[in-house]
């Protein structure tokens, strides 16, 4: 079996037994590691080491004292030099307060004076550029800490698995983010976008999902370079999309009542200036079926009671509207993409999505999607799929500890299914779903679970940061510390870098001139 | 194996990584007149044995709730530093004290929709403001997490 789990270190083991004794002594000092730096290894990290700061006050620790506990070391992991994951590369560029809490992030790394008289220290390590399972293996990282957490997200995406998908137009909605957005992985991708959207104001995309990530795409499609200007949107992005998309469709299987998307994004779609927002009554009326109504009665119903008032505003707004702006948003819903055609003068290009209409069946909470028989090809010069991010596995891992069909590690509230000492967080712990606090909740879970299992981290000593050092220097990584993170982010906000005043930064997208700035 | 000391870095003043491009509430002076009242479960990551404590505070009339709470050590997150855009600061009010709050502003319901474990007479503590009435009152951080490290109850698998 090759699990993850290749490095045990057992020899100190030792079985306490754990409910009925009232003082176990943990090791004197305990290190850490989190493989990612997004919300939930920045959460994990606030919250494990505020929380045995906490608990060794008051000896409450698993009903025991955790007096010998002296020193907690924590360190961040980050394949790229720069820390905060989607927060920096998902959250869109025109949403910059969502971003504060880079602010309360940064604090980890950084220690200010309000920081007291504390019995246990800890601290905290940014190891910037560091991939593990590419510079470093997961074992080698089980050897050098007592414990290791999984926090490195989502890295690919769910696919719909229908015909044409491999057509030149179709883009999954996580590679047009990651690119707009500035990631270095993402920005060989321009040149596809740039070829499909050659004339924006004359193009038409269709965005397959109804989650706040499809919303963002066709926010961003229809702002264009005005809407966006004064963001840290990728310079690269802004020239592509010129002045923004002609049209945008974004649409889903089911009813609007059923949609993952929230009413914070669903009303700016409301507000874009030059761009109509279009919801088809008909549409909101084919979904409205009993089991919808009794979803809109059920309890904790208010998020869609809400978002269905807000669709049903729209739906009479654009009835009514003899508005006609240059550019329109379309929400469609009840179709079901079934083929990806390509355009007729090109085959190898797409041009139009094919969908069926659906209809909704079941119980009230399971509805699902159900065929009619009868279709609509939508134009689209481009389509993004946005039906979910994915998580993958790192090299070693298999069917025990990772869920290749749902892209998540298996655990039990975050501890991994069948390795020592290995915990997961976030993303890759519950899947895609969520907003920034979600994983706050979340980060808690599985630090109770971490702080549960602390007493059987073997007691031999291990190098912990000293031990990565050295290894990162013999394999000759040249890892971001927070400091080179602080100077690569001081290079981004230089204004001789900004377009305009108000531009919060432009972001370094190759990862050589981030460590340039070093 | 020697402990590995890490560098110290020199005590510097709140560390910002961003300039503040919205304020977070207002700046209310420590002179400003003062009520008291009293935060329920202060500190939410201590699972169950801690949510009946209570920790009674001062609290500036006109400041935020958010304000109050970190002035106090009160472990409220504010995710996007009180500007509406997070709903991590969300707090749980008496009925009768909620009644006499100032009405939600549209962005602040929409938000709520979105905060963890909703109430009839949940609000954001970055959008309440300190009033003279408030005086007395008990407020309700939710409770954020399972807690079986005191109470010995093991999970059961998903
Ligand atoms: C497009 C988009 C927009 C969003 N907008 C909002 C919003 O407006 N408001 C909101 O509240 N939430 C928003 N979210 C949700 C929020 O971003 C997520 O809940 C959150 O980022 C999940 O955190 P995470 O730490 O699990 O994963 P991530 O944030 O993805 O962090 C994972 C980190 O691990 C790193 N990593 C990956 N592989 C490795 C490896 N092998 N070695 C080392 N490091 C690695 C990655 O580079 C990344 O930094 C948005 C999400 C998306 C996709
Ligand atoms: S602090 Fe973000 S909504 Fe209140």
């Amino acid at each position: 079996m090759s699990r993850i789990n290749l490095i045990r270190r057992q020899s100190n083991l030792t079985k306490k037994s754990y409910y009925h004794s009232t003082s176990i002594s943990l090791k004197p000092k305990i290190s850490v590691a989190i493989v990612g730096s997004g919300p939930s290894a920045c959460y994990t990290a606030k919250y494990l080491s505020s929380t045995l700061k906490q608990q060794s006050k008051k000896g409450l620790l698993t009903g025991t004292n955790i007096d010998d506990l002296e020193r907690v070391d924590i360190d961040i992991m980050e394949k790229l030099p720069i820390p905060f994951g989607l927060v920096r590369m998902g959250v869109a560029p025109d949403h910059p307060e969502v971003k504060n809490v880079e602010n309360d992030f940064a604090q980890l790394f950084a220690p200010s004076d309000s920081e007291k008289e504390e019995n246990i220290e800890s601290s905290i390590e940014f190891f910037g550029n560091v991939g593990v399972g590419t510079d470093v293996s997961v074992e080698e990282l089980r050897s050098l800490y007592d414990v290791v957490v999984l926090a490195y997200g989502c890295e690919s995406d769910r696919k719909l698995g229908i015909p044409g998908e491999d057509l030149e137009g179709v883009y999954s909605a996580r590679e047009f983010v990651s690119w707009y957005n500035g990631h270095p992985d993402y920005v060989h991708m321009g040149e596809k976008f740039q070829k499909v959207l050659h004339d924006p104001r004359n193009s038409s995309v269709v965005v397959v999902g109804q989650g706040n990530v499809a919303l963002d795409c066709a926010r961003i499609l229809a702002k264009g370079r005005d809407g966006l200007n004064d963001t840290d949107i990728a310079k690269h992005a802004l020239e592509v999309i010129g002045d923004g998309v002609k049209t945008t469709t974004v649409l889903g299987r089911r009813g609007h009542v059923q949609g993952a998307f929230t009413i914070k994004e669903l009303r700016e779609l409301t507000k874009l200036g030059d761009t109509d927002f279009i919801v088809e009554m008909s549409e909101l009326e084919a979904g409205n079926t009993e089991a919808t109504q009794a979803e809109l009665d059920g309890k904790g119903a208010r998020p869609k009671i809400r978002i269905d008032k807000l669709l049903r505003d729209a739906a009479e707004k654009s009835g009514s509207a003899s508005s006609k702006k240059e550019k329109q948003v379309k929400l469609r819903f009840l179709l079901n993409p079934t083929e990806f055609l390509a355009k007729n003068s090109d085959h190898t290009r797409l041009g139009q999505v094919r969908c069926e209409r659906t209809k909704l069946e079941g119980e009230p909470g399971h509805q699902r999607a159900v065929g009619t028989g009868g279709f609509e090809d939508i134009t689209a010069d481009m389509a993004l799929v946005s039906i979910g991010y994915k998580g993958v596995p790192l090299p070693g891992m298999d069917e025990s500890n990772f869920d290749f069909k749902r892209g998540v590690v298996k655990n039990t509230h975050g501890k991994v299914h069948g390795v020592e000492n290995t915990f997961v967080s976030g993303w890759l712990k519950r899947g895609p779903s969520g907003i920034i606090g979600t994983n706050i909740v979340d980060a808690k879970d599985t630090v109770s679970s971490i702080i549960k299992d602390l007493q059987n981290v073997p007691e031999d000593e291990i190098e912990g940061r000293y031990g990565l050092q050295t290894l990162l220097a013999k394999k000759k990584v040249q890892y971001v510390d927070w400091d080179g993170f602080l100077k690569i982010d001081k290079e981004e906000k230089s204004k001789t870098r900004l377009r305009t005043d108000s531009q919060p930064r432009e972001k370094f997208t190759n990862i050589d001139d981030m460590l340039k700035c070093l | 194996m020697q402990a590995i000391r890490t560098k110290i870095r020199p005590v510097a003043a709140k560390f910002r990584l961003n300039p503040v491009r919205h304020h977070g509430g207002p700046k209310i002076s420590a002179d400003a007149p003062t009520v008291q009242f009293t935060f329920v479960n202060p500190h939410p990551s201590q699972g169950k044995s801690a949510a009946d404590e209570k920790l009674t505070v001062t609290a500036r009339i006109g400041e935020t709730l958010l304000q109050t709470a970190h002035r106090h050590d009160v472990d409220l997150e504010g995710a996007c530093e009180g500007v509406c855009a997070c709903s991590t600061c969300h707090l749980i009010f008496d009925e009768d004290v909620f009644d006499e709050l100032e009405e939600a502003s549209e962005d602040e319901e929409d938000m709520l929709d979105m905060a963890f474990a909703l109430t009839a007479t949940s609000r954001l503590g970055c959008q309440v403001k300190v009033t003279e009435e408030m005086e007395g009152m008990e407020v309700r951080l939710p409770a954020a997490t399972r807690n079986f490290y005191v109470d010995g109850h093991i999970p059961q698998p998903h």
